[in-house]
């Protein structure tokens, strides 16, 4: 947890959450895992407050708690991790990506499940019937049903996956899965078990339950309601009112949560399917699209490549809008293979050639084209055609980098000078000689991959902090100009719901000079272009 | 300032270690602070656009805006004296919030006690005050200057005030 993704995260928090939560997180990043009444006498704040924020923190899932470490009768410690913290950035994506493959039911779906962190599947159901209802026409509204079905769609395809129900604090036996009684407070993927303690069992993932994935059984009829506008004399436009005398439809205790690693397993297939289209044609992303979704269920979600998969099977289940005959997919199929990316490899010679999706060199070959284009986009394409040397030839003396980069020698100095300040090229030694004397050591450029991609990652991050913070201090700035345009937009509205002549309505529209509006609007265009920055990162 | 010999001109670095030798020029004096961002070579390539880009940034300002409505959003005045009217969806929450309220029922009687007699102590001590600061026999609104006849208007700050 560096200190630049425990800024971000501590902006992110304190954006979504509220200043309270911000600063019991932060703390609970920089200081590891804490018992209760630690994390009230470092920060300062009251009991009940931090009782709320850790509440929060777990119920959205960037907080773990388990029994202490001094065994099984000590109080228990929370955990905060920042991948899930910063899963949060990601959350437009996951919304449209939801939207694009379940349409608008499915985006609003995911978009409450996202705000609540999680929800049993009935009051998720309402919810979004309601927010549905809304958007509809008059007198049309959403049935519960139709939400249902789409939820199950969604569970079936595993974007929504049960909270595991938490093992007893202090009993070493594993809990059964899914038991309702328990409140079901969550653990998260194992990947802060570093401070291993002896006495409490390793921590579950959500998928190591059996009923991870099942939809519980559910009696819920009804349609979404419509809500009661303010004015009088308007009756509420639902048609059947719904049956819900009682608050218990049968799945009390079961919440669920937005699965992301399903979403991410996406995005990978996505992130591929896009450079081949970019790289060679639409034809053959169409043709590695048929084979990443013939083996979606077949692929763990770990494995380096897909199953292999027969020529005759690729051809069987091309979509019917590519009417490509069968040896020009054989030629496609062997153009993919002689491709430098390595995004398909054939695996053997039966039912006409067996080819699999590399999956893992696929993302690293994206990996190693993404640093060369930022080096391209920092220096030059001159610095950038050195590092791809670099990359290709591993290393090499500083001699050898002006010859094969046929660049003059004063010019290829500066830029692998500047490509070392930049911490993008490492300097290896190799000495002739024990004392390592300069006369007498080869000096070899080389670039490590993966140290360097990560340094990416965390300027990435800090970017990322850099632009929220830029943001709200220009939120903060103009916090008056903003707050008189709300006011006048709310009397304009007001104006307009009660039937106003329209030299009032422009009579209040005036009350905002020329030049605020300009400034408004020039507010408005950098904060979008902020936080569409933002997105981009 | 230290190092400053009798006539002998030393300075705090050697010449030849800097690289400075005789007859260069110096460098170009600095004339004005050093510009707030640095200087970029390469310009960085716009933002990507499209409808794509532009639906998630309405998705992400919305969510941000319904997330300050939702209850996980805790300001930090909300839980002054127990005012928690909040209801948060977790069983976890509404346990804590049942505590809470046992506690604050609690608390809000023993507070209230401790007010009035904090309320009586300060009248006492500000009556106190009061006579020790000025000897009058006239109401203290007698030496008001009408500085504050009128009022504050909150509508519209832009019109000028008379």
């Amino acid at each position: 947890m560096t200190a630049q993704e425990v800024r971000l995260c501590g902006l992110l928090l304190r954006e979504h959450f509220g200043e309270v939560v911000e600063k019991v997180g932060t703390h609970l990043l920089r200081s590891g895992a804490q018992n209760l009444r630690t994390i009230i006498h470092e920060t300062g704040i009251s009991l009940d407050l931090v009782k709320k924020s850790l509440c929060v923190l777990v119920q959205h899932g960037a907080c773990v708690f388990s029994s202490g470490r001094k065994g099984p009768g000590s109080p228990t410690e929370y955990q905060a991790s920042s991948d899930r913290i910063l899963r949060i950035l990601r959350y437009p994506r996951y919304i449209y990506t939801a939207k694009t493959l379940y349409g608008d039911t499915g985006e609003i779906i995911i978009e409450e499940l996202l705000q609540r962190g999680h929800m049993t599947m009935s009051s998720n159901v309402k919810t979004v019937a309601d927010r549905l209802t809304q958007n509809m026409e008059e007198g049309r509204s959403m049935d519960y049903s139709e939400v249902s079905s789409a939820f199950s769609n969604l569970v079936e395809t595993h974007f929504l996956q049960r909270c595991p129900p938490l093992a007893g604090l202090g009993t070493t036996d594993a809990s059964t899965p899914a038991t309702p009684a328990t409140p079901a407070n969550p653990t998260t993927p194992a990947t802060l078990a570093t401070s291993a303690t002896p006495a409490s069992t390793t921590v579950p993932t959500p998928e190591s339950f059996p009923d991870c994935y099942k939809v519980p059984h559910m009696t819920l009829i009804g349609r979404g309601k419509r809500q009661l506008s303010s004015e009088d004399g308007e009756e509420q436009r639902n048609a059947k009112k719904a049956k819900l005398d009682s608050d218990t439809h049968g799945d009390e205790g079961i919440y669920w949560q937005v699965n992301f690693e399903r979403f991410h397993l996406h995005f990978r297939d996505q992130a591929i399917i896009s450079a081949v289209a970019n790289k060679l044609d639409q034809t053959s992303s169409e043709i590695v699209r048929t084979m990443l979704r013939m083996s979606e269920v077949t692929t763990s979600p770990t494995a380096t490549c897909t199953k292999p998969l027969s020529a005759n099977e690729i051809f069987r289940s091309l979509p019917s809008s590519y009417n490509i005959p069968r040896p020009i997919l054989d030629q496609y199929l062997t153009l993919l293979v002689d491709d430098p990316m390595e995004f398909v490899g054939k695996a053997g010679e039966s039912g006409g050639g067996m080819y699999v999706v590399n999956l893992h060199r696929a993302l690293a070959n994206l990996a190693r084209a993404t640093l060369e284009s930022v080096v391209q986009e920092r220096f030059g394409s001159r610095s950038a055609r050195i590092f791809r040397l670099l990359l290709r030839k591993r290393h090499l003396e500083q001699k050898q980098v002006e010859d094969f980069a046929m660049i003059p020698a004063k010019e290829a100095k500066d830029m692998l000078y500047t490509l070392l300040s930049q911490n993008l090229v490492q300097l290896q030694e190799i000495p002739k000689t024990p004392d390592y004397a300069p006369s007498r050591t080869f000096y070899l450029y080389t670039v490590n991959q993966l140290p360097t991609a990560r340094m990416l990652l965390q300027n990435c991050y800090k970017t990322v902090a850099n632009l929220i913070e830029r943001r709200l201090y220009e939120t903060k700035e103009s916090k008056r100009l903003l707050e008189k345009s709300q006011r006048i937009e709310a009397i304009l509205a007001s104006l307009q719901a009660s039937g106003a002549e329209p030299e009032q309505l422009t009579e209040v529209e005036e009350m905002i000079t020329a030049p605020e509006k300009q400034q408004l609007e020039a507010l408005r265009l950098h904060i979008n272009k902020l936080d569409s920055a933002e997105n981009q990162e | 300032m230290a190092g400053r010999g009798r006539g002998r001109r030393t300075m705090s670095f050697s010449i030849d270690a800097v690289g400075i030798n005789r007859g260069d020029s110096l460098p170009p004096s600095m004339q004005q602070p050093t510009p707030l961002f640095p200087v970029m070579e390469q310009k960085p390539l716009p933002l990507a656009g499209g409808e794509e880009a532009e639906y998630l940034l309405a998705l992400k300002q919305e969510f941000r805006g319904a997330m300050r409505s939702l209850p996980c959003f805790i300001q930090p005045t909300a839980a002054h004296r127990g005012q928690s009217h909040f209801h948060l969806n977790c069983v976890l929450c509404q346990t804590l919030e049942k505590k809470e309220e046992q506690e604050s029922s609690e608390e809000e009687e023993g507070e209230e006690k401790k007010k009035q007699e904090e309320e009586e102590a300060e009248g006492e001590e500000e009556y106190d005050e009061e006579e020790f600061e000025e000897e009058t026999d006239y109401i203290m609104s007698y030496f008001d200057n009408g500085e504050d006849f009128g009022g504050d208007s909150d509508d519209n700050m832009d019109e000028a005030i008379y």
